[in-house]
């Protein structure tokens, strides 16, 4: 993928961008209040001077962190920082703070204390920001001496944030990885058809045009075409099919599986439409398909050629294969078993059998063999309309 | 064998290699190659005027569609008869051939001999017919029945009909199948013949009926 492009750049922001914003703009806030705190209750305060003295540095940590958490590259040492602060700013608390504003004055930090657990869940995620928010929870249950409704409810505050904010930031990024991973599938399949375009407009036409010129000529160059005319159906079927992707919910055509399948030899029909049907069994039939294929050059002989056909009935999908080979002659079944041959047939028949289909085998001396695979399809379902 | 006129032919694809190379084959066998061209509005210009027996077409002309040409062609010579000669990849670009009025199909991988008797056939009046495009065929009607379209008449096939096709679909000849079916030669072909008829006439009312809805029947085919 090229990198200029606005939408790639918009692939390689951090999806929790705008997370970071919302934890900039709480910084500030609660600074905000934080400022307000003191000057509302420092004469009440044992030592407000150490109260001016924390919020300078609470000043200065929100004046560093505001421009780190907005740059593109965040460095997790200054999240992992903004906690332990937090947690040692909030636990001055006691040395400012008189006796007798435990109950009802807010810690010296207030509010600006559940910024880091944030950031911590934006940077890391749920489990990160649970811990993080449970830590300072721990460190404010310190710093007031008591375990009280006020302090329970700030720690469920605090964890439930660390996960909520998490669940957010986790989420986002996945989201994004997947818009990443389906761009990229895309671009691959324009450029597959590029491809198989200009290979369409000349490396086949030339091999096509050897194929015909050399097998006229004959002998070695006879030689050369069938070697380019066999390139040639390969590349064909490799730039007109393709590997393909399944469908969102995992469907696959076996039309175009079965497709691959056409050699020189081989040759495969199937409707325009393509025939939708869950992954596992397209990879299953075309597995069996080709085990019969493959039963055609042992017992048929290199010569014969063989016929595959598709077919979509409203209730059921029929495949064949058909050869031209001298068949099996009536004695020679049992014969035949001890070659493996019936014992492929029924290691077949199991595959089929499994899958809720029929396999039948057709065969007669001099008349070829016909395999006619019949898969049931559930009631009500539509081929897909292709083309 | 050829009659004493030669069967007049004409070849359309975009590739001149291609082109010059199956116009050579055709001249050195006998036929009388009246005229190549590189695109559709050429082959449909140039068709209507030396007339050939057969039009050869590759339907991947680059950017313009053989099947557009083909529907031209057929609409405006009636004698002429059209030979799809093309990749085999290309399978919904083949159904709208043969839909639209190509009498044959033959793959592009096919050889100089298969070719001529391909030509031959196909000057005489008889479907040359793949296995792959029964299958394409067989395909479309089944498509047809399960969803038929509203307001035209599905074309259907006969259970005879049906055999046959699916029988060239598995690779059998026509010989072959009128054995295996114990019905003439001359039979086999006409089913197949009247499976492609019923594709194109159901084809032609479609296109009507579209050009009626949509005020342009004054260009209708």
């Amino acid at each position: 993928m090229t990198g200029s492009s606005p939408d790639t750049q918009i692939l390689r922001r951090d999806p929790a961008t705008p997370l970071w914003v919302g934890t900039v703009v709480l910084r500030l806030v609660t600074f905000g209040f934080a400022i307000a705190a003191v000057l509302v209750h420092q004469h009440g305060y044992q030592r407000p001077l150490l109260g001016w003295v924390v919020l300078g540095v609470m000043a200065c940590w929100t004046a560093f962190t505001v421009p780190a958490y907005l740059r593109e590259r965040r460095r997790p040492w200054i999240v992992y920082t903004d906690v332990l602060l937090t947690c040692a700013l909030l636990m001055t608390s006691p040395l400012i703070l008189a006796p007798g504003q435990y109950i009802d004055v807010p810690l010296i930090t207030t509010v600006w204390a559940s910024v880091a657990p944030v950031a911590m869940a934006v940077l890391r995620g749920w489990p990160y920001g649970m811990a993080a928010g449970f830590l300072v929870a721990v460190c404010t249950a310190l710093a007031r001496g008591v375990v009280n409704v006020d302090v329970t409810r700030d720690a469920v505050l605090l964890v439930g944030a660390g996960l909520i904010i998490g669940m957010a930031s986790t989420q986002a990024r996945a989201t994004a990885a997947q818009l990443r991973r389906a761009m990229r599938t895309e671009a691959a399949l324009a450029e597959r058809e590029r491809l198989a375009r200009s290979i369409h407009d000349s490396v086949l036409q030339v091999l096509a045009r050897v194929r015909r010129r050399g097998s006229e000529l004959g002998g070695e160059a006879a030689e050369l075409a069938r070697l380019a005319g066999e390139q040639e159906i390969a590349l064909r079927t490799l730039v007109s099919s393709g590997p393909q992707e399944s469908t969102a919910n995992g469907e696959a055509d076996l039309g175009g599986r079965l497709q691959m399948l056409g050699t020189s030899r081989v040759q495969v029909s199937v409707p325009a439409q393509s025939v939708l049907l869950p992954e596992e069994i397209v990879s299953e039939l075309l597995s069996v398909v080709g085990e019969a294929l493959s039963n055609v050059d042992k017992h048929a002989g290199p010569m014969a050629s063989a016929w595959v056909l598709l077919e979509e009935l409203p209730d059921a999908v029929v495949i064949s294969v058909r050869d031209d080979g001298p068949g099996i002659p009536d004695g020679r079944i049992t014969s035949a078993a001890e070659e493996g041959r019936m014992g492929i047939a029924k290691s077949m028949r199991g595959r089929i059998t499994e899958l809720g289909g029929t396999i039948n085998l057709e065969t007669a001396p001099d008349a070829g063999t016909e395999w006619e695979i019949r898969l049931p399809r559930a009631a009500g379902r539509d081929g897909a309309e292709g083309a | 064998m050829m009659a004493d006129p030669p069967i007049s032919v004409m070849v359309v694809d975009d590739h001149p290699l291609w082109r010059d190379g199956v116009a050579r084959d055709l001249s050195e066998r006998g036929f009388d190659v009246r005229a190549t061209a590189g695109d559709a509005a050429a082959a449909v210009r140039i068709a209507g005027t030396v007339r050939p027996d057969v039009v050869l077409m590759d339907l991947n002309l680059g950017d313009s569609s053989g099947v557009d040409a083909i529907r031209s062609t057929v609409a405006k010579l009636p004698d002429t008869r059209v030979l799809v000669l093309s990749a085999s990849g290309e399978h919904a670009d083949v159904l709208e051939a043969v839909k639209a009025g190509a009498s044959g199909y033959l793959v592009k991988s096919a050889s100089a001999e298969e070719l001529v008797d391909a030509v031959r056939r196909t000057a005489e009046g008889d479907p040359v017919f793949t296995a792959g495009l029964a299958g394409l065929v067989l395909g479309e009607y089944r498509r047809m029945a399960a969803s038929p379209d509203p307001g035209v008449a599905t074309p259907e096939l006969s259970e005879r009909e049906t055999d046959v096709l699916r029988l060239v679909a598995k690779g059998l000849t026509a010989k072959q199948i009128a054995g295996r079916l114990q019905i003439s030669h001359r039979t086999v072909e006409n089913h197949v013949q009247s499976t492609l008829r019923k594709l194109q006439l159901h084809n032609r009312i479609e296109l009507v009926r579209y050009a009626i809805e949509h005020g342009l029947d004054e260009d209708a085919p």
